[in-house]
């Protein structure tokens, strides 16, 4: 039979394509997967190679979609470590049992919001919000760079904002957090904020940094992002402004976790050793990344602080916030995204 | 074969994915389900998936029907046909991303059309009217490839027959010609609606706040909101539309007869269906879609070629220095998927067109259904019940090649397996029983009379598996691994990182790889369809 024919032809070709795929399994080698987009993961695991010599392979997944791997794959875990990545998508890792705890040295110097109790996962990062405009857009507007909370509700916004969706990104939920908590955490004041807030929203992105390229490009007149992407819009050549708000504006922690049954634990501990110590985040400046380290004994690079300064920054409260995100979350998609006026 | 090729690959993922997302401690648990279901802003999803789906399923059959047309019967000199070719080509290589941004681009609030060119304010580029254009301007070639092989096969004497017998031009088209296509257009229809119900990417990025439909309510029910189960029921629900569609073009193509290649056909005459004076307006409604994609790629290329799109417009090639020095090993793995899975797809699809189309047997209609299966999913739900299925024993795939060429060949074949099933409908069986009562083996007439008939649908289904192998994303993002990546993944990563430059470049290359390919085949394609027709008329002929 023909049928038959093609069958075996097309069997061996497939284990052919198998065949030459046979994983890197040195014994000095770790699998991860990171979280932080490769322009900043790379360095970092390189200088870890550096460090220590231990080859770190890693694949850069979204948070939502690291998470539903590292769910998928519970059963024989790919890898050994997940890398980078707000401390949201780690608390919704311990709730589906995908990690190992351990405790690195770094652990005691850490403040208490920088790491799970029992060690799930510790920060290696910190990423404070910032308000981000087109300068163009300012300009013609005649407008200053928003001061306030209250300055984003200026109709002169209208339809020309954009920012995270609260059903995908961490940015929104610390966002969203960021807004109870300087409405003193009454949650009908908050809402009414955001609602109309809403009017000017032309868009709310599936990824944190979704809005960046556009306001940078100018097709949206600002946003509300984390500043690591900020920054890095502004670098990109973007003429954007970064402001704060006078009220305060939210931080969400950056952090690394074991995976259980990796195949490398002891390898995979080095890793996260390392990561939590200064060893890692004393390079950030070097290579421009613009993360707030998270151990206290690294200071943060100049040109960071001179952006920081005078800032009002507040840590999002864990317990109050891993209470409450789910009901927040959903009251937000019925009341603000799905508004109908 | 068949079956056990389509038990792995279709049935066993997905009941992989049943079992773990309504099985808690070995009890159904059916919970989610109901609550899911009665949420009214899915309901709300549901509905405009569906809208979306016709809207889009009718613009591009009526579009690709036009270019398959006026490329046919159009009678128009080579160098015409070649731009159409290429028009129809471009959209289906694009990766979504980079098309969602050049539209942004040129019609965003801050457009170069809506606000340089225009003057206009305050416009939204989110929602129905831009998500419906961006998907037509896409899947229009999935009609195309299904309906041009169906015109070329309509042998034009039967149109000079009607024409002999005193028929104008618009009559013979409105009773010939067209009646004639149904197969085609039916088949065309079904495809590019069951692709529009599944795309999540393209809404994703211009459907907006008030727009949403499933795919992209059930990406975010699971990636977003760690759900699971809700994800697997709103991509379920998906299949309804999916297969109600397939039953009514069944309904509607299977009760009529379409036969126009009888091995009866005398001398190929020209075709006289288009009069001389209709072919430039059919030519000038094919090249304003030809300019709006043209611009596309225009803005593409320049993007590749500037430092940063929007922001410092100076030349560089650095772009495509980085993606020819960092990109080389995605490259690599992406030829070779692309590369294995593209003989295996045309061979699948023509294989079970054939099946399903000639062959009375058991289960005729459940294979045709379960073909559909992976290409109705959206491709998020595909990877993961993929990832769930083969990461454990007895069958562990993640990590290799085989499990995204696996994902590519069963999702992306029934361009191929509708394409045969519209040509076959064409053909007269009487050729295959001719060949069978003079003594050849089911095996033989197919490879001998068979096959080089339904060869142009062979290439349609090969080409698309390999467009889509250098270009989809949604499903293989869960697929790829730390020994095989993909140019798409690529791209993404680069959109992530705000490098415009370099997805652009990478999305360049893909177009050069699969023009240079796509033309290969279609060389191919002619030397082997001119020896088959030969051979048709002069063994049958007269």
């Amino acid at each position: 039979m023909r049928a038959v024919r093609i069958g075996w032809l097309a069997a061996l070709a497939l284990t052919w394509a198998a065949a030459g795929a046979a994983p890197a399994t040195a014994a000095d080698t770790l699998n991860a997967y990171s979280i932080w987009p490769e322009n900043w993961a790379r360095p970092m695991l390189q200088e870890f190679e550096k460090a220590t010599g231990i080859k770190v392979n890693f694949v850069r997944f979204s948070s939502g979609e690291a998470l539903a791997r590292l769910i998928a794959e519970k059963n024989t875990p790919r890898v050994d470590v997940l890398f980078g990545g707000p401390v949201e998508t780690f608390a919704a890792g311990v709730k589906e049992g995908i990690f190992e705890p351990y405790k690195p040295p770094a652990f005691a110097a850490l403040p208490a919001r920088f790491k799970a109790a029992d060690g799930s996962w510790v920060a290696i990062a910190d990423d404070p919000l910032v308000f981000m405009t087109n300068a163009r857009f300012l300009k013609d507007n005649n407008l200053k760079p928003p001061a306030s909370w209250e300055d984003l509700l200026n109709p002169a916004y209208k339809n020309m904002l954009q920012m995270a969706d609260a059903r995908t990104s961490g940015t929104a939920v610390t966002r969203l957090f960021s807004i109870l908590e300087v409405n003193g955490r009454d949650e009908a004041r908050a809402f009414e904020y955001m609602k109309k807030k809403r009017r000017n929203v032309q868009l709310y992105t599936k990824s944190g940094g979704g809005g960046t390229l556009p306001v940078g490009l100018g097709q949206a007149g600002g946003g509300i992002f984390f500043i690591v992407d900020a920054l890095d819009t502004k670098a990109k050549g973007y003429d954007v402004v970064i402001s704060f708000p006078k009220e305060g504006i939210g931080t969400s922690a950056e952090a690394i976790a074991l995976i259980k049954g990796a195949k490398n634990p002891e390898l995979g501990r080095k890793l996260i050793d390392w990561a939590s110590s200064p060893a890692m985040q004393k390079l950030y400046a070097p290579h421009k990344i613009n993360f707030v380290p998270a151990h206290p004994e690294v200071a943060v690079e100049p040109g960071l602080a001179e952006v920081l300064k005078g800032a009002k920054i507040f840590p999002i409260d864990d317990a109050y916030a891993g209470a409450n995100r789910k009901r927040i979350v959903e009251r937000w998609v019925n009341e603000v995204l799905n508004l109908r006026e | 074969m068949l079956w056990a090729c389509l038990a792995l690959f279709v049935l066993f993922p997905l009941a992989a994915l049943v079992a773990r997302a309504f099985f808690e401690g070995g009890r159904f648990a059916p919970g989610a389900l109901a609550s899911v279901l009665r949420d009214p802003n899915h309901l709300r999803a549901f509905g405009n998936s569906v809208l979306l789906g016709v809207l889009v399923a009718v613009a591009s059959t009526v579009l690709g029907f036009l270019f398959a047309f006026t490329a046919v019967r159009g009678g128009l000199p080579r160098a015409w046909t070649g731009v159409l070719e290429a028009t129809a080509l471009l959209p289906l290589i694009s990766p979504p991303f980079t098309t969602a941004i050049a539209i942004i681009f040129s019609f965003g609030p801050r457009g170069l059309v809506t606000w340089h060119l225009l003057g206009l304010k305050g416009v939204s580029v989110y929602g129905l009217a831009s998500t419906f254009a961006a998907e037509t301007l896409t899947y229009f070639p999935i009609a195309y490839l299904t309906l041009k092989p169906v015109l070329a096969a309509l042998d034009p004497n039967v149109e000079d027959m009607a024409f002999s017998l005193g028929s104008s031009r618009a009559r013979v088209f409105r009773t010939v010609t067209l009646p004639l296509t149904v197969p085609g257009l039916g088949n065309a229809f079904l495809l590019v609606f069951a692709a529009s119900l599944a795309d999540f990417a393209t809404p994703l990025i211009l459907g907006g706040n008030d727009f949403p439909v499933l795919p992209t309510q059930a990406y975010l029910q699971i990636t977003g909101l760690f759900d699971f189960k809700g994800g697997a029921v709103l991509s379920f629900v998906l299949l309804v539309p999916a297969f109600a569609v397939l039953l009514l073009q069944r309904a509607w193509v299977g009760r009529r007869y379409y036969v126009t290649v009888s091995g009866k056909a005398g001398a190929q005459t020209a075709a006289k269906s288009v009069a001389a004076w209709a072919r430039w307006p059919l030519l000038a409604g094919c090249l304003v879609v030809t300019v709006v994609i043209a611009w596309f790629y225009a803005l593409l290329a320049y993007a590749s070629l500037v430092v940063a799109l929007g922001a410092n417009h100076a030349w560089t090639a650095v772009h495509y220095r980085v993606i020819f020095s960092e990109g080389v090993k995605a490259i690599r793995d992406t030829l070779v998927i692309a590369g294995l899975g593209m003989p295996l797809g045309g061979l699948y699809g023509i294989l079970l067109g054939y099946l399903v189309a000639r062959k009375v047997f058991l289960g005729r209609r459940a294979m045709e259904l379960v073909s559909m299966v992976n290409y109705a999913l959206p491709g998020t739900i595909v990877g993961i019940a993929y990832l769930i299925a083969f990461n454990d024993p007895p069958l562990v795939l993640t990590g290799t090649a085989l499990i995204i060429v696996a994902c590519y060949v069963f999702r992306y074949s029934p361009t191929g397996i509708r394409t045969t099933v519209a040509l076959l409908q064409q053909i007269d069986p009487g050729l295959e029983e001719a060949s069978a009562s003079l003594g050849a083996g089911s095996a033989t007439t197919f490879r001998r009379v068979t096959l080089p008939l339904i060869v142009p649908a062979f290439f349609a289904g090969l080409g698309v598996v390999f467009i889509r192998s250098m270009t989809a994303i949604s499903a293989t993002i869960f697929l790829i691994s730390i020994n095989w990546t993909l140019i798409t993944v690529r791209i993404l990563e680069n959109m992530t990182e705000l490098s415009l430059g370099p997805a652009a470049a990478f999305s360049m290359l893909v177009v050069a790889i699969v023009v240079v390919v796509m033309a290969a085949l279609s060389r191919l394609l002619r030397q082997f369809r001119t020896p088959g027709r030969v051979m048709v008329a002069s063994l049958l002929g007269g």
